[in-house]
């Protein structure tokens, strides 16, 4: 397999040795324009704190997110989707295998319906 | 296989796009802040402050929180502005074919436009600041939101198109050379005006811009992802901003308005090249202004929960409404039913 020429998928086409070899160019010449500004600032003075409109700095674990809170908002604005789809998930193998075959079932018809 | 000749004019073709990404994107910022102005029934800046902001940005400190990831934080605005740069060598500029178009079509254009968003997102958690931390968490569902309209009106146009007969439908010369328009019949001239307000919402919410802002929301996050930036870090991001706003405007030229000034007018080659470049940033600027400018002074800021709601429910209905039309368009003559 030639590693280097372009893959095409029958509808559409990349080639990522290109974009590399663009991006590696590019980001070249903002890294010029980034180090023409200025690199000093006032290390360990209130300027590094972060800025919490001049309220003291949290306790870490405090204002972390974690990953249930990751995608809040998208499971928000879902939660019609969400709120009958999570019981579903009862963690029992019973349940899991069962909707397993009740959904095999259901293709089954449609296929053999339709086909 | 790549030739040397190839390479170079890869390597040319970058530096040229640079510039030229850089140099317009401001101009177009400076642009959406004097008509948003006017809007306002205020004078507003010179265009050219968006220059006179790059250059004071330069020369102030370029501040690393403590707590940031150093590397990260410093890594990203470079990222974010190379990578919407690069998306620019894959999209037609006037009458002047892709320098990339032969490398890459419009589904990798729709990867390569998560690029810049995941930098700031990046960027944002490096930040070590809990309104960075939030805003990186909303850019990431904002993005989520977004994809799934775009996807759909990428698919449709080419989908019609390639219905049409046309060979390499997601190439973005094949959709400039054969406007939806052109091709698709009644029905699929509305189906495509359906696609086209979609593709006008996608665009703010790519730019994270009014209504679509929450991951930057001054009022609530004091800037949120960007809340830490600052000096040369926040002029790569600023400069990124302009370079997206062409991008995205591109885009919708490239798919929807794809005309060219020579392809009306019989004009001398290089006349015709000019003309073609200035009437393409007339219609970037267009698009811009609907799609920017205008819905940014008219409009309030969405929640994040509400942002997920109008892509994912609202435009999502919309667009596969004009994917079903586009299909109908295309379906129903040739089951002998006239429209």
């Amino acid at each position: 397999m030639d590693l280097i020429a372009s893959l095409y998928t029958g509808s559409g086409y990349w080639n990522p040795l290109v974009w590399l070899i663009a991006i590696v160019v590019v980001v070249v010449i903002v890294y010029l324009i980034w180090s023409r500004g200025e690199s000093g600032y006032k290390k360990g003075t209130l300027q590094t704190t972060p800025f919490i409109s001049g309220n003291p700095e949290p306790e870490k674990s405090g204002v972390h997110i974690p990953g249930g809170n990751l995608y809040w908002g998208y499971t928000e604005a879902l939660k019609g989707y969400y709120s009958r789809l999570v019981p579903l998930h009862t963690g029992r193998l019973n349940d899991y295998l069962l909707w397993y075959l009740g959904v095999t079932a259901i293709i089954m018809v449609v296929v053999v319906v339709t086909a | 296989m790549i030739g040397s000749w190839e390479l170079a004019l890869i390597v040319l073709s970058a530096v040229i796009v640079t510039v030229y990404g850089i140099v317009v994107g401001l101009f177009l910022l400076g642009i959406d802040r004097k008509l948003a102005a006017h809007m306002q029934a205020r004078v507003g800046p010179p265009i050219r402050q968006p220059f006179i902001d790059l250059r004071k940005l330069l020369i102030k400190e370029n501040v690393v929180p403590d707590n940031a990831i150093a590397w990260i934080f410093n890594l990203a605005p470079v990222v974010a502005l190379a990578s919407s740069i690069v998306i620019l060598l894959y999209l037609p500029i006037g009458s002047i074919y892709p320098p990339l178009g032969a490398y890459g079509d419009l589904i990798l254009v729709m990867y390569l436009l998560t690029i810049p968003a995941l930098c700031m997102v990046a960027g944002g958690f490096a930040s070590g600041s809990p309104y960075a931390s939030i805003g990186a968490q909303r850019e990431m569902v904002t993005m989520i939101a977004y994809e799934f309209p775009l996807a759909i009106v990428v698919v449709a146009v080419a989908w019609r198109l390639a219905a049409a007969g046309i060979q390499d439908p997601f190439t973005l010369g094949s959709i400039a050379a054969h406007p939806i328009w052109s091709v698709a019949g009644p029905l699929g001239i509305v189906g495509g005006l359906l696609l086209l307000l979609v593709m006008a919402a996608v665009t703010p919410a790519e730019l994270s811009r009014i209504p679509f802002d929450t991951q930057e929301a001054e009022t609530e996050l004091a800037g949120g992802l960007l809340v830490e930036y600052s000096g040369k870090n926040l002029a790569m991001f600023s400069l990124s901003q302009g370079v997206k706003t062409l991008v995205m405007a591109a885009i919708v030229v490239a798919i929807f308005i794809p005309w060219n000034i020579s392809s009306l007018v019989l004009l001398p080659e290089g006349v015709a090249l000019v003309a073609d470049l200035l009437f393409f940033l007339g219609k970037v600027i267009l698009v811009m202004f609907f799609s920017v400018s205008l819905v940014r002074v008219a409009m309030a800021r969405f929640q994040i929960n509400q942002v997920v709601s109008v892509f994912w429910i609202y435009l999502g209905l919309i667009g596969l409404v004009g994917l079903l039309l586009l299909m109908a368009d295309a379906a129903l003559p040739a089951a002998g039913v006239i429209i």
